[in-house]
């Protein structure tokens, strides 16, 4: 799948948190789960959960308990095809707290950024070809060691592929 | 076309066509719109219930409705009549009710039953201004009146000079004379043939009577300077007596009637023009409604920067020509974070001026600062093609941005900010734009609360906090 579903689930978590949705989906894989769970640490969204095509109990989606192994249907190669993400959205004085998601690699352009890089966005200046971060902007790289914040990867003193802005 | 041919084909093949009279066209009844008719609509779904049906037109049932609606007064209510009027309206009264039978009231009257129904079927003892005539007290004019010659003016004068219309104001009238300070024996004598004694006596006696009753000296012996006519009374001989032969007679006048001194349901309304509390700084009461509507004294709105930042001509064409109008917008702020935009028009400048700068002060909201110098984060707005950027920079950098923007900052009180306009730079929308783009502000706390994070302002952790 690659970066694509990077892009797609940039466009879909706009689309549904401007259309003020509580609860939606992303298709299960392995990075868009990376991105989800750095946007839950990021506290864009409040939580995220696996499921089916049917939505889960909001409870099951924003509990801070781990979840009951029991009450999940397993996942086997018969219904991984089906398996989806599910993720709470978040509002905040009758906003959505995410209001612009920006893909910035795209499958045909793939966008990195190293630490002196990073080290300006971050502060607000302009990095390269990417513009400096704005009051309250989100930058999430893919790194080698999972998907970050801007601000993770530079404690982490690591850069990557830059996969979207969230503000 | 398939219906016209065959008249066409007749009118050009008329030699032998026999000639078709053309029917007369029809009156009238073009339907103009879609809806039915009056006629049609007019129809009631019922068939009319006639009193006829009904047995209401018999001559017993019309007399016992008379006798219930109608009834005549009895003794009681004659003699509580009595009370209130006199033997002639008395008297009239009862010739009114004879003339009129009871029966034609029921037969041909209308007696409302609506729950707008007045509480009188008609009383007309009281004078309603707004539905009655006013009543013409006086007599019609006399067709045959002239205006007075000399003579008769003069003779007209003189009666009134001696009338008591001329004295009204008289103290004289009212007053004592020189004759009731003597004793009896000399009341009927000329005042001459008094002896010395008594005159002095009675004159002495008069004059401290008139002194004490007016409590001014008068001369002594001027009897046409002791009381007289008043102002009053010459101001309306002048303006009331009739010039003409008509024996004075008083014309209706056509004048409305004058207010009450109160008029109820406005009493304490008045509005006083100057208020004590403006200490002289706005006597012709400019600023009173902005008083009310924004809390600030007088002196205070004084104080406020206010600025004509566009002004511009427009025209609204008519089919008579061109309005024109200018049309002005203003800024005002307090210099420390209160920022208000007014935009009016008007024919006259002067007047769009003060509308919009009064509009300004109304419209003041604040506008949220980072450390009360520059905006919080990077901004930008969007008012027609105008798309208006601001940048939030360092202290001491001052205000790099175009002369309006600059206007608005200093009157906000923003002191470090940078500003580029990419595409349209449109005076009026420029101006709306960047009070935008200063009004909705991200707020950082907000965010990290939506966020659930804790948020430090490092600057105020290092530097031991920006200065206040």
């Amino acid at each position: 799948m690659g970066i694509n579903s990077i892009v797609n689930a940039c466009s879909h978590l706009q689309n549904s948190s401007r259309a003020k949705l509580g609860l939606t989906s992303l298709p299960n894989n392995k990075y868009n789960l990376l991105l989800a769970l750095a946007m839950h640490r990021a506290g864009f969204i409040s939580g995220v959960t696996r499921g089916g095509p049917n939505p889960p109990l909001p409870e099951q989606v924003i509990s801070e308990e781990a979840p009951d192994p029991n009450k999940f249907e397993p996942v086997t190669s018969a219904n991984v095809a089906t398996r989806r993400l599910w993720l709470g959205l978040k509002y905040w004085d009758g906003k959505p707290v995410m209001r612009n998601v920006v893909p910035v690699s795209r499958p045909s352009r793939l966008v990195m950024a190293q630490l002196p890089q990073l080290n300006r966005i971050a502060r607000g200046f302009e990095g390269g070809q990417i513009k400096g971060l704005n009051l309250g902007e989100c930058l999430f790289l893919s790194t080698d060691r999972g998907i970050l914040e801007i601000r993770e990867a530079l404690e982490k003193k690591v850069g990557g592929l830059v996969l979207c802005r969230v503000s | 076309m398939s219906v016209t041919r065959p008249a066409t084909r007749s009118l050009l093949s008329g030699r032998l066509a026999v000639v078709v009279p053309i029917p007369p066209a029809p009156t009238c009844h073009r339907s103009f719109h879609s809806s039915a008719p009056l006629a049609v609509r007019s129809r009631p779904r019922f068939r009319n219930i006639l009193a006829k049906d009904m047995g209401l037109d018999t001559p017993k049932k019309v007399e016992s409705f008379a006798q219930k609606k109608f009834p005549k007064y009895s003794p009681a209510e004659l003699a509580q009549l009595r009370t209130l009027y006199s033997p002639e309206q008395i008297a009239a009264l009862q010739a009114g009710e004879a003339a009129i039978d009871p029966k034609d009231l029921t037969i041909q009257g209308r007696l409302r039953v609506d729950p707008y129904v007045l509480p009188y079927i008609d009383d007309f003892s009281d004078i309603q201004p707004i539905i009655d005539k006013r009543p013409r007290k006086n007599a019609p004019p006399d067709p045959n009146a002239r205006f007075m010659n000399l003579d008769e003016f003069t003779l007209d004068l003189i009666q009134w000079a001696d009338s008591d219309a001329a004295r009204k104001g008289d103290v004289t009238g009212q007053l004592k004379k020189l004759t009731d300070f003597v004793a009896d024996e000399y009341k009927n004598v000329a005042e001459g043939k008094w002896p010395g004694k008594v005159r002095d006596q009675a004159r002495e006696a008069f004059m401290a009577y008139l002194q004490a009753q007016s409590g001014k000296p008068e001369k002594l012996g001027d009897g046409a300077s002791v009381g007289g006519p008043t102002d009053a009374d010459i101001l309306e001989y002048i303006l009331e007596r009739s010039s003409m032969t008509d024996n004075g007679l008083k014309s209706n006048s056509s004048m409305a009637p004058a207010l009450p001194n109160k008029v109820p349901g406005v009493a304490g309304l008045y509005k006083n023009a100057i208020d004590p509390e403006d200490e002289g700084l706005d006597d012709s009461g400019i600023y009173r409604e902005l008083k009310k509507s924004t809390g600030m004294t007088v002196k205070q709105i004084l104080g406020l920067t206010v600025k004509v930042l566009h002004v511009r001509s427009v025209v609204n064409q008519t089919r008579l020509g061109k309005i024109r109008s200018a049309s002005v917008q203003v800024i005002a702020g307090n210099k420390d974070g209160w920022l208000g935009l007014g935009q009016s028009k008007a024919i006259e400048l002067p007047i769009a001026r003060q509308k919009a700068t009064m509009m300004a002060i109304r419209n003041m909201k604040p506008i949220p600062r980072y450390e009360k110098r520059t905006v919080f984060g990077n901004l930008e707005a969007k008012v027609g093609g105008t798309i208006v950027r601001l940048n939030a920079r360092p202290p001491g950098f001052g205000l790099r941005v175009s002369h309006r923007i600059f206007e608005m900052c200093r009157a906000a009180g923003i002191h470090d900010l940078s500003a580029t306009m990419p595409r349209s730079r449109n005076p009026m929308n420029s101006i709306k734009a960047t009070y935008e783009a200063l009004l909705n502000q991200p707020n950082p706390d907000e965010i990290a609360r939506g966020r659930g994070k804790k948020l430090v302002d490092v600057r105020k952790v290092y530097y031991g906090g920006a200065t206040e």
